[in-house]
């Protein structure tokens, strides 16, 4: 039992912060979304999600494209391999230790 | 505001994600008004069966709309609502595209469909239905209590009670099964159109959020 509480300490911190981890869960979910539907479904600020975006994306986790649909420009945001290995890590190492 | 985010440490990650994506996709009020259309169209095919004599055209036209048109809605409803949000609403709501469906659990539930719908028939052909009564609460108890779990919703729990409740009504109503589903369709489908549209107004008259 306590080397799987001892685990915790293995857990990524980029990806343990609420905001960013409800925005890894999402994009879990779903090929690909773009700025304004995370904003709309996670309720965070226009500043607060490019931060956590921008953090993500330094460390690799999600992939940020600018592109246009007709005349509206859109961030489109996707969940990178590594993005998808960290969040189910973190899911085991959770788990593990509840 | 109720910032999602703190829920994070009660619920899993995938809990979270699926809750906020089901609210995201129930908040424009269009599910509601697909849902309330094809109730109404489920309800005036089983008023034509009810109006009309078995063999006349208008008999005819509701058995075979009920049998393809119903089906064909329900298919094309979420596709009609990707179409219209990706074409008239992207500002509004933003773009999202789903994971393809899982083929398996696409075949698993069109298999256990298909296993109700043969034994329903089967049922029906040896006389072996349960009284209308009891089919008409269970329909409308088992379709208040589908609504009030998928919606995620406040609303949708108001109208999985009502629709539960207007169940129970129609069967101690003593009504035939025919008449009793036009009348719970019929209401249930006026309902889920006007709140979809009430929903959708409100969410229209929403300023458009800055994009980044």
């Amino acid at each position: 039992m306590s080397t799987k509480i001892q685990r915790l300490a293995e857990i990524d911190r980029v990806i343990h912060e609420p905001g960013r981890l409800m925005i890894v869960a999402l994009l879990a979910a779903v090929k690909e979304a773009d700025f304004q539907y995370l904003r709309q479904t996670t309720g965070l600020t226009q500043g607060n999600l490019s931060a956590h975006l921008s953090k993500l994306q330094e460390a690799g986790y999600v992939a940020i494209e600018k592109t246009f649909r007709g005349k509206y420009p859109l961030t489109i945001c996707r969940l990178t391999e590594r993005g998808r290995e960290v969040l189910d890590n973190y899911r085991k190492v959770i788990k593990g230790a509840l | 505001m109720n910032d999602p985010s703190s829920r994070l440490l009660e619920e899993s990650p995938d809990a979270i994600a699926s809750r906020l994506i089901q609210k995201a996709h129930n908040r424009d009020g269009l599910p509601e008004i697909a849902i309330g259309l094809c109730f109404l169209t489920v309800a005036a095919t089983m008023w034509m069966q009810v109006v009309f004599h078995p063999g006349s055209a208008g008999y005819t036209a509701g058995f075979w709309s009920s049998a393809l048109l119903v089906p064909a809605m329900i298919l094309g409803s979420q596709w009609a609502i990707k179409k219209v949000r990706r074409h008239f609403l992207i500002e509004k709501e933003g773009y999202v595209e789903f994971k393809p469906v899982n083929r398996k659990q696409s075949a698993i539930v069109a298999g256990i469909a298909l296993v109700i719908a043969v034994l329903a028939a089967i049922a029906g052909y040896k006389g072996a239905f349960p009284p209308s009564g009891w089919i008409l609460a269970g329909t409308g108890i088992g379709g208040g209590v589908l609504a009030a779990l998928s919606g995620r919703l406040p609303r949708y729990v108001v109208g999985g009670v009502v629709m539960a409740l207007t169940g129970i009504l129609v069967a101690f109503s003593r009504v035939s099964l025919t008449v009793g589903f036009t009348i719970l369709y019929g209401f249930m489908g006026l309902l889920s159109l006007l709140s979809g549209c009430v929903v959708f107004l409100l969410f229209m008259r929403q300023p458009a959020q800055a994009r980044e």
